[in-house]
């Protein structure tokens, strides 16, 4: 199976220090245990994904870009002619010129299928087929077999990263790639803005403020909560599944509400 | 036979026939020594001081065994001069001499004495400790060897002969051959190997009266990083293990070996010897606790670390690095050094450290902290006192390392007592702050050379920017590295032990303490501090100022055992039928003393975290620190 791993230059989060993002890191564990995993890397320099090739990579193909430039249309154009079955990343950025839309912009433009949160990837029962396993959050999974080509994210779930062996590591080759299209133009630095990241407190909706600790825990984690609202349908007609979400949409105000009449 | 050539040319005949099948014995084992890789040896300095390292630096640790002290000089005496003195006997004078063969009489019986008592450790029941196999006919092949000998130069002095000296000779002759067969891979090859190993010895420091302690700097750009098989090893350590006498003083003082977890250093060394030589007679000795058999492939080429080979990984990451096997072994074997080659090669080459281990390794190479920790919030435990950064002054009289357990809430609290005294004494001191990284030791201990001559490099650099007489530390092991193995990447400090400056404080009348005669004190030596530095007296002596009853517990001093803190264990986690540092406070709660003094961040963790304590867990810090506020 041919796999390809995306590393970006990230930052630890005490230190500062120029690191390997630990999801990308728990991304080569995943990917180690299917095959022989090939790195991707586009930025100015590959020095700063470096550390992967102790951690259970042998080989990294850079692709050199300037500095600020947008990464995406050549890592699209790279994995295009690596035609991977399985294309691995972390699913947020972790401090440094990087991104988590970066997997989403790439499955778009390559048409793939995109799976969220994996937590483990195995081949599937049919020939071509994968098997992953997507974390839903509190230790809940949903398993999915989907047809390759696949693009998939890590959650931080998924088996903790290898340990780094420095003879690994100085073994390993980095592979300079050419740019097969042109660097995109850098992305305009004023169209956004940015903020140090400021944890604020989560409001859970319609909880109780009264009664007592387990009550209030009882609605917090299900069973009278919202969570225990919900509906579960068991292969549903794809239209009766289409209402319900619209429904639970408009529901939880994402979707304005129907208006009263129907588009021409 | 005596009829075409005199017994007095037969007998001496004899003792050359075993000299030349020793030697012949030993060119065998000696093929095997060759594959290891090369190493320098000053041969003639070790040789000329072979007579010294035996008698002082050997005896002095096969004398803390009064018993096997007294049967090895009689023995061993015994045959090497009963054997000279037959084998001189070839000389015509001597061979006629009544007198000369009175006293090879003499040299004869004491070495049947002597074999005597090494029958008496073994017959009727072997002493546990010991190994069975081959170790069991060796006093059986001595006892012939001596009593023929003695009978047959008893009438060779009396002038006796006839139809019993074919069969004294031939006694003589089934011990003796016996003997020297046993030289290749039987209990005698402990005789050759260990005189080699004492005149190649890889720590000659160690025979000079300096701590020879420090981990040898790995080269990063070696072709194959740390040891994987046999041939890995230098051959001057293949020779150190073949040395192995099966003793089993090393297994009595592993704490890992104590808490049923798997490892037992003889059996380590044996699987070495074993795992170079296929033909090794099979171990019988105690076996790692709750391990298995050695099994998989055998030869200097064969893989010695993995689930399926000789050792299991378990058994490695089990050692402490506490030294008290090499402490303790009569042949002046380095166990630990075994450990940390077969280490490195497992982490660096590998990627195979222990699960628990990848964590805080990974934390320690990316963020110079094993926790991962901020390092500025390494001050934060000095919160409300007077503990300025030297970045602001650029230089102070003493530099004060706080090391990893300044970020412990329970371990702050004795580097505040600390400083407290220091601000009392009117010391200038000053601290690194955010620019101390770790020393490296845990990396350095799991085999993670990498990571530890990355920080060390990144300390020195640090370090030499500022001006400083002495550096002082309350972690024996930042203490350790920084004296003994900073050296290596540039860094010479005079680095001191807190104990040893409050020690110098009283001394010189800065600190005045009052005496706390009530309590009543065991101090727990720290291995880094004890065995590592050799230094067991300052603590004490502060501990006396302060005028505690202090008692000892059985094993303290340089043969004080591990808290279990040591050399990644705690991150490695390995699981054992007992905890380590229950073992070491149930040992000083037979001393009845209700305060256990500590000196070290790991000894403080790994004992106060021991459950259903009876005594209290102290510093020697804040026991002067509570002594010196008494007088207010």
């Amino acid at each position: 199976m041919r796999i390809a791993v995306l590393l970006s230059a990230g930052r630890h989060p005490v230190s500062g220090a120029a690191v390997l993002p630990r999801l990308e890191a728990q991304a080569i564990r995943i990917a180690a245990g299917l095959g022989t995993p090939v790195g991707l890397h586009a930025g100015p320099d590959a020095a700063a994904v470096a550390d992967a090739l102790g951690q259970g990579l042998s080989r990294i193909a850079h692709v050199a870009l300037p500095e600020g430039a947008d990464p995406v249309p050549v890592l699209a154009a790279s994995l295009r002619a690596m035609a991977p079955d399985l294309v691995l990343a972390g699913r947020r950025g972790q401090g440094g010129d990087e991104s988590g839309i970066v997997p989403y912009a790439l499955a778009a433009a390559l048409g793939l299928p995109l799976i969220a949160d994996v937590v483990a990837v195995a081949p599937g029962e049919a020939a071509g087929t994968l098997r992953l396993d997507q974390s839903l959050g509190r230790g809940a999974l949903r398993r999915v077999v989907v047809r390759g080509p696949v693009v998939a994210t890590v959650h931080p779930d998924a088996p903790a990263p290898l340990a780094y062996a420095f003879g690994q590591a100085r073994r390993g080759v980095i592979e300079p790639v050419a740019a097969i299209v042109p660097a995109g133009p850098a992305a305009a630095p004023a169209a956004v803005e940015e903020r140090p990241y400021r944890r604020r407190p989560k409001l859970v909706k319609g909880a109780p403020t009264g009664g007592s600790a387990a009550e209030r825990l009882k609605a917090a984690t299900g069973e009278a909560g919202a969570a225990a609202s919900g509906r579960l349908l068991v292969d549903p007609d794809p239209d009766e599944a289409a209402r319900e979400i619209l429904a639970y949409l408009r529901g939880i105000g994402v979707l304005a509400p129907p208006s009263p009449r129907p588009n021409p | 036979m005596t009829s075409f050539m005199p017994l007095t040319t037969v007998f001496p005949g004899l003792v050359w026939a075993m000299a030349a099948l020793a030697l012949v014995q030993v060119a065998r084992r000696a093929a095997l020594w060759r594959v290891g890789a090369a190493a320098p040896v000053a041969w003639l300095h070790g040789l000329a001081q072979l007579p010294r390292r035996y008698l002082v630096d050997v005896h002095h640790v096969v004398a803390r065994d009064a018993y096997a002290s007294r049967m090895h000089a009689v023995v061993a005496g015994g045959l090497l001069a009963a054997s000279l003195l037959t084998a001189l006997a070839i000389l015509p004078p001597l061979a006629g001499s009544r007198a000369y063969w009175l006293l090879v009489t003499v040299a004869f019986a004491v070495t049947a004495a002597g074999s005597v008592l090494v029958g008496a450790r073994r017959y009727p029941v072997k002493q546990k400790r010991l190994s069975a196999g081959r170790f069991q006919i060796l006093p059986v092949l001595l006892l012939a060897y001596a009593v023929g000998g003695t009978l047959t130069a008893l009438m060779l002095a009396l002038g006796a002969g006839g139809i019993a000296l074919p069969f004294t000779l031939g006694l003589a002759a089934a011990g003796g051959l016996g003997l020297a067969f046993e030289v290749r891979q039987g209990p005698m090859r402990h005789a050759v190997a260990g005189a080699l190993h004492l005149a190649a010895h890889p720590r000659p420091g160690r025979f000079e009266g300096r701590p020879d302690t420090a981990l040898r700097p790995l080269d990063l750009g070696a072709p194959r990083l740390g040891a994987e098989m046999p041939a890995d090893f230098t051959w001057n350590r293949l020779l150190s293990y073949d040395s192995c006498v099966s003793c089993g003083r090393c297994e009595i003082a592993c704490p890992a070996f104590a808490a049923g977890q798997p490892l037992n250093p003889k059996r380590l060394i044996q699987d070495l010897v074993a795992g170079l030589n296929p033909a090794e007679p099979a171990y019988a000795g105690n076996p790692y606790p709750g391990g298995r058999e050695g099994q998989g492939e055998r030869g200097p080429l064969a893989r010695l670390i993995g689930p399926d080979a000789r050792i299991h990984p378990d058994t490695l990451w089990s050692c402490t690095t506490c030294r008290a096997c090499v402490e303790e072994c009569p042949m002046m074997i380095e166990h630990v050094d075994a450990v940390v080659s077969l280490r490195r090669y497992q982490a660096l080459e590998r990627a195979a450290l222990p699960e628990k281990a990848i964590g805080p390794v990974t934390e320690l190479r990316q963020a110079g902290d094993p926790g991962g920790r901020p390092l500025a919030a390494r001050t934060d435990f000095a919160a409300g006192l007077d503990l300025p950064l030297i970045a602001g002054r650029g230089e102070a009289e003493i530099l004060l390392w706080l090391g990893e357990g300044a970020y412990d809430l329970r371990y702050g609290r004795t580097l505040r007592a600390l400083v407290r005294l220091l601000r009392r004494a009117g010391v200038d001191v000053a601290v690194l702050g955010a620019e101390e990284r770790d020393t490296g030791d845990l990396a350095r201990r799991l085999g993670d050379e990498a990571t530890f001559q990355a920080l060390a490099r990144a300390n020195v650099a640090t370090l030499a920017r500022y001006r400083f007489s002495r550096i002082v530390t309350a972690d024996p092991h930042a203490l350790h590295a920084l004296r003994n193995e900073y050296p290596a990447f540039g860094g010479h400090y005079t680095v001191v032990h807190h104990t040893a400056l409050l020690l110098e404080l009283i001394r010189a009348g800065k600190l005045v303490p009052q005496t706390l005669p009530d309590l009543s004190v065991t101090y727990h030596d720290p291995c880094y501090l004890a065995r590592y530095n050799g230094e067991t007296e300052a603590p004490r002596a502060v501990l006396d100022a302060i005028g505690l009853a202090r008692v000892e517990m059985a094993r303290s001093g340089k043969r004080a055992m591990c808290c279990g803190g040591g050399g990644g264990a705690p991150v490695s986690d390995v699981p054992g039928e007992r905890r380590i540092p229950d073992l070491r406070m149930a040992q000083a709660a037979e001393t009845g003393a209700g305060i256990v003094a500590v000196a070290c961040p790991s000894c403080t963790a790994m004992l106060e975290g021991v459950t259903d304590r009876k005594a209290e867990i102290r510093d020697v810090a804040e026991l002067l620190l509570q002594a010196v506020e008494a007088g207010r």
